[in-house]
C-alpha cells in the first residue's frame, strides 16, 4: 500500500524512473546504487555537524550515490521542519538528523521511521555507548536512530578575563577552583559574584543554557521515568531555579540572545567569562568566534569540571523516515556516517564528542589539542566528563518545555522584569497553557 | 450563410413554434454559457485553493487533531470555546491590530506625500519611480534579516547610534511597543513605495487644467493638494486602504524572522495572530486549534471588510455631494480619460487576495463611480 501510493505520487510528480519503480516493488530491499543505477540521497542536519567532507568521501567510495545536504541553523528549527514534513507526509530527507531534546516527540510516531534492525543495526549495536543506543530504540524495540555524538558537559571559561579578575587561568587550576570532582552550583555562583565584584561584568551569557544544564543533570528532568510531567511542585527543581534566579538578579547574566550572541561579538568583547559547554558547543562557539573575527587570542579555554557533576545535554541521531524512496541506501549511509571511523572525522570537523566507544578511545589516544581553546586536550576532557552520565528520560514535550515554557520565564529574569517567584509562576502557567491543556 | 437561407424553409411549416437547428442551439448555448466558461478557470481554481481549504479547515477545527498523529475525537465547538478564552489569542489580536495601525497609517500618509512629490515635474522621472519601488522587489526574508540585525538590542546599528548620543538603548525585541515599531518599520519599508506608485497613477489621471484654473483663482500648492488632488484620488485611496488592511491583518514573515527562535518574542510581545496560528500548528502540534484560529481570523477579516465597505461607501457618497461641481466640470472636459481611470479600478481589485471578502468592497465602490462619470 505504502509503496504503491508512493509510486503513484512520484509518477505524477514526473520523477518516476525505472529504478524508482523497481524500488517501489521490492519494498525495503531496493536495488543497491551503482554507476548504472544512480541514487540521490538527501540529508538534513542542524547546527554544526561537520559532515561536509564525509559526504564527498562517501560519494567517492560509492559511485552512483549523490548526496544533497541541507543544514538547518539550530535544533529547534530542525524540529519544526521535521514535524511539518511528517505532518505533510512527504518531504523528509532520506537521512534526517534528530536531536535528543525532541526525540521523545518523534518516538510517539516512531512507526513513521524505518526500523534500522532490518538494515543491520543489531550487528553494529556494540559500537555505541550503551545508553545512546537505547535512546534510539522505541518502546517496541525498533531501532529508529543511530547515535552521532553525545553532549557531556565541561566548563568553558575565558582565561584572559579570569586573569584580569585575579582568578587562575590555567585549566587545571580552574578545575580545582570550581571544586574538581565535587564542583557544585553553589561554588559556581559564589565565584560568579566574586568575578562580578572585581570586574563589574557578567559571569554567564544568559540563564537559559545554565538552566538546561541544571535540569539535564537531574535524575528525572521535566518528566519522571514513567513519563509523567515533573515540574509543578518539584522542590528540587524549584531550588535550582531560585539559585539561578538569585545569580541572575545579582547581574551574573549578560542577557544575550541564545545562538545569536550578537553574531558572536559577545564572545570577543568580554561580555561574560564562563559558558556551559556540552561537547558540541565548542563547534558552535568556534562558528561564533569566526563570524565575529575572533580566534585563539580571544582567550577561551575548556576545563575538566562541571558544577553539580556529570551532565549530558543534547547529541543527535540519524534516522531514515519511511517516506524515503531508498531506505536501504539511506540506512547504509546513516550507518557509515555514525561508524567510529567517521565519528572521529566528524569530531575533528565539528568539535563534538563521538558516541561510539572506539571513536572516543581513539580521540583520547590521539590527544589532539584544540587550538581555538588554548590547545585544550578536548578528547581527554570530554571522555572524563562523560563518565557517570545517565541518559535522562525525555518526554514528548521536552523541547517545548525547554524552549517555550522555561525560555520566556528565564528571559524575564535576564531582563530583570520578574522575581524568581513571578518567573517560576509564569513557567508553570505556560506549562499548563502549552502542554497540559494543549 | 446557408443557415439563413435554409431557416425559413424549415421553420415555417413547423407552425408557430420554430424548431432551432443544432447550429442555432449551439449559438444560444454559446451566448448563454460562454461567459461562464470564460470566467470558469478563476472559479474552479478558487474552489480548489480557496473554498475547499476553507471548508476543510472548518472540518478540522471540530476535532482533536494532532499534527503528527492525525485526526482524533470529534469535539464540536470546544476548540472555538477554548481559543476564545485563550490569553495568547487575544494577545495576538492586540499585537496584530497594534502593528497594523502603527504600520498602515504612517505608511499611507508617507505614500501620499511621496506620490504628490513624484507627481511634480521632476527630472529623471522613471528613475525616481523605480527607486521607490525597489524595496518591494526585495524579498521580505532579506528585509527582515537586515532589519533584525539593525534593531539588535546589544549590537544593533540603531542602538549603537543612539548610545553615541548618550541615549539609553531601546529594547527593540523585548519591549512591546518598540518591537511593534520595529516590525512596522519593516512593513513600511516594503509597502510604502508600492502604495505610492498606485496613488501616483491615480494622481496622474487628474486633469491638469483643473490645477491650472485653481492656480489662476489663486489657490496655493497646499490648497490645490487638499482640495483637488485628495478628493480626486479617493476611490484609489479606498482600494489602497482595503488591501493594506487585509495585508496588515495577515502579517507573518516579519515578526517570524524578527525572533527566529520563539514564535513572536520570548513573551509573545510581537506575536501576531497568523504567527500564533503557526505556533499552534507546528510547535504545539494542535492542528484542531490552529484551524480554529484560522477560522476566527477569517471571520475577523470579514468583519473588518464589512466595516471598510460601509465606511468607503459613506465616503463615496459624501464625496459626491461635496466635489460634485468640480467633478462635473472635469467629466465634461475630459470624460474618456476619467472613464479609463475609473474602469481601471475593478481590474486592480482583482489583485487583492481572492478569498477575502473585503476585496469585494473595492469593486463595490467602482460601480458607484462609473455612473457618476457618465452623468
Amino acid at each position: 500500500m505504502e509503496f504503491s501510493r508512493l509510486r503513484k505520487i512520484s509518477a505524477i510528480a514526473g520523477v518516476a524512473s525505472l529504478a524508482l519503480a523497481a524500488a517501489g516493488c521490492s519494498g525495503g530491499g531496493d536495488k543497491a546504487a551503482s554507476a548504472d543505477n544512480p541514487v540521490t540521497l538527501t540529508v538534513t542536519t542542524f547546527g554544526t555537524f561537520g559532515y561536509d567532507d564525509l559526504y564527498a568521501e562517501y560519494e567517492k567510495q560509492n559511485p552512483g550515490v549523490t548526496i544533497e545536504a541541507t543544514n538547518i541553523d539550530r535544533g529547534s528549527n530542525a524540529r519544526t521542519d521535521a514535524f511539518t514534513k511528517l505532518a505533510a507526509g512527504s518531504g523528509l530527507s532520506d537521512v534526517t538528523a534528530i536531536e535528543e531534546g525532541w526525540l521523545g516527540s518523534i518516538m510517539e510516531v516512531s512507526d513513521q521511521f524505518v526500523d534500522l534492525k532490518e538494515h543491520g543495526a543489531e550487528d553494529i549495536k556494540a559500537n555505541w555507548v550503551d545508553w545512546k543506543f537505547k535512546q534510539g530504540t522505541d518502546p517496541d524495540g525498533r531501532v529508529i536512530g543511530y547515535g552521532t555524538d553525545i553532549g557531556p558537559q565541561a566548563l568553558c571559561f575565558n582565561g584572559k578575563l579570569f586573569e584580569a579578575a585575579g582568578l587562575p587561568s590555567d585549566r587545571e587550576k580552574v578545575a580545582e577552583l570550581f571544586g574538581g570532582k565535587d564542583a557544585t552550583w553553589d561554588t559556581y555562583f559564589k565565584l560568579g559574584r566574586q568575578y562580578k565584584e572585581a570586574t563589574g561584568k557578567a559571569w554567564y551569557d544568559q540563564s537559559g543554557f545554565v538552566w538546561n544544564s541544571m535540569v539535564n543533570q537531574m535524575d528525572e528532568g521535566y518528566y519522571t521515568k514513567d513519563g509523567k510531567l515533573n515540574v509543578e511542585g518539584n522542590k528540587d527543581m524549584r531550588a535550582k531555579f531560585d539559585m539561578l534566579a538569585a545569580g541572575t538578579a545579582g547581574g551574573l547574566s549578560s542577557n544575550q540572545t541564545q545562538f545569536d550572541w550578537g553574531n558572536g561579538k559577545a564572545f570577543v568583547d568580554g561580555s561574560f567569562a564562563t559558558h556551559v559547554c556540552p561537547a558540541w558547543m565548542l563547534g558552535t562557539i568556534k562558528g561564533q568566534l569566526e563570524s565575529a573575527g575572533g580566534g585563539a587570542a580571544s582567550g577561551w579555554d575548556v576545563a575538566d569540571v562541571f558544577p553539580g557533576g556529570a551532565s549530558n545535554w543534547g547529541g543527535a541521531f540519524l534516522s531514515v523516515p519511511k517516506s524515503s524512496k531508498h531506505p536501504a541506501e539511506a540506512a547504509k549511509l546513516a550507518a557509515w556516517l555514525t561508524a567510529p571511523e567517521q565519528q572521529i572525522k566528524q569530531s575533528a570537523a565539528a568539535n563534538n564528542f563521538p558516541s561510539t566507544l572506539e571513536a572516543q578511545a581513539k580521540i583520547v589516544e590521539a590527544a589532539k589539542p584544540n587550538e581555538l581553546f588554548n590547545n585544550a586536550p578536548y578528547g581527554a576532557i570530554f571522555e572524563s566528563r562523560a563518565e557517570g552520565v545517565i541518559a535522562q528520560f525525555k518526554g514528548p514535550h521536552d523541547s517545548v518545555i525547554q524552549e517555550n515554557v522555561f525560555g520566556p520565564a528565564l528571559k524575564m529574569l535576564d531582563s530583570g522584569k520578574a522575581t524568581a517567584d513571578e518567573a517560576w509562576n509564569e513557567a508553570v502557567k505556560l506549562l499548563n497553557d502549552l502542554v497540559v491543556n494543549n | 450563410m446557408t443557415t439563413t437561407l435554409n431557416r425559413p424553409a424549415v421553420s415555417r411549416p413547423a407552425a408557430s413554434k420554430p424548431k432551432p437547428t443544432f447550429r442555432q442551439r449551439l449559438n444560444v448555448f454559446d451566448m448563454k454559457a460562454s461567459p461562464y466558461l470564460y470566467i470558469a478557470p478563476f472559479f474552479i481554481l478558487f474552489a480548489l485553493v480557496g473554498l475547499f481549504p476553507l471548508g476543510y479547515t472548518f472540518f478540522v477545527s471540530l476535532f482533536d487533531w494532532h499534527l503528527l498523529k492525525g485526526q482524533g475525537e470529534f469535539v464540536g465547538f470546544q476548540n472555538f470555546a477554548e481559543v476564545l478564552q485563550d490569553r495568547f489569542f487575544w494577545n495576538s489580536l492586540f499585537n496584530t491590530v497594534s502593528i497594523f495601525l502603527i504600520s498602515t497609517i504612517p505608511q499611507l500618509i508617507m505614500a501620499t506625500i511621496i506620490a504628490a512629490v513624484l507627481d511634480q515635474n521632476l527630472r529623471a522621472k522613471t528613475f525616481w519611480r523605480m527607486s521607490i519601488l525597489l524595496p518591494y522587489v526585495v524579498t521580505p526574508v532579506a528585509v527582515a534579516m537586515i532589519f533584525t540585525n539593525m534593531f539588535g538590542e546589544q549590537y544593533g546599528l540603531i542602538n549603537n547610534i543612539l548610545s553615541s548620543f548618550g541615549i539609553d538603548p531601546i529594547m527593540w525585541k523585548n519591549d512591546t511597543l518598540p518591537s511593534h515599531i520595529a516590525i512596522a518599520t519593516m512593513v513600511n519599508w516594503r509597502w510604502t513605495g508600492y502604495n505610492a506608485l498606485i496613488l501616483l497613477a491615480a494622481m496622474q489621471s487628474v486633469p491638469r487644467d483643473i490645477y491650472e484654473s485653481a492656480a489662476i483663482d489663486g489657490a496655493g500648492s497646499f490648497r490645490r493638494f487638499f482640495s483637488i488632488t485628495l478628493p480626486s484620488i479617493r476611490p484609489t485611496m479606498v482600494f489602497v486602504i482595503v488591501t493594506a488592511t487585509i495585508g496588515g491583518l495577515q502579517i507573518f514573515t516579519e515578526p517570524r524572522l524578527f525572533d527566529p527562535v520563539a514564535a513572536g518574542g520570548t513573551a509573545r510581545q510581537f506575536q501576531t495572530t497568523v504567527l500564533y496560528l503557526w505556533e499552534m500548528a507546528f510547535q504545539r502540534q494542535n492542528f484542531g486549534k490552529a484551524s480554529t484560529i484560522a477560522w476566527l481570523l477569517f471571520l475577523i477579516i470579514l468583519l473588518f471588510g464589512i466595516v471598510n465597505w460601509l465606511i468607503s461607501r459613506r465616503i463615496a457618497t459624501n464625496g459626491d455631494d461635496r466635489g460634485a461641481a468640480s467633478r462635473r466640470r472635469r467629466k465634461r472636459s475630459s470624460a474618456p480619460d476619467a472613464n479609463a481611470y475609473d474602469a481601471g479600478l475593478p481590474a486592480q481589485a482583482v489583485t487583492a487576495p481572492a478569498a477575502s471578502a473585503p476585496a469585494a468592497s473595492a469593486p463595490e465602490t467602482a460601480p458607484e463611480q462609473t455612473p457618476r462619470s457618465g452623468k
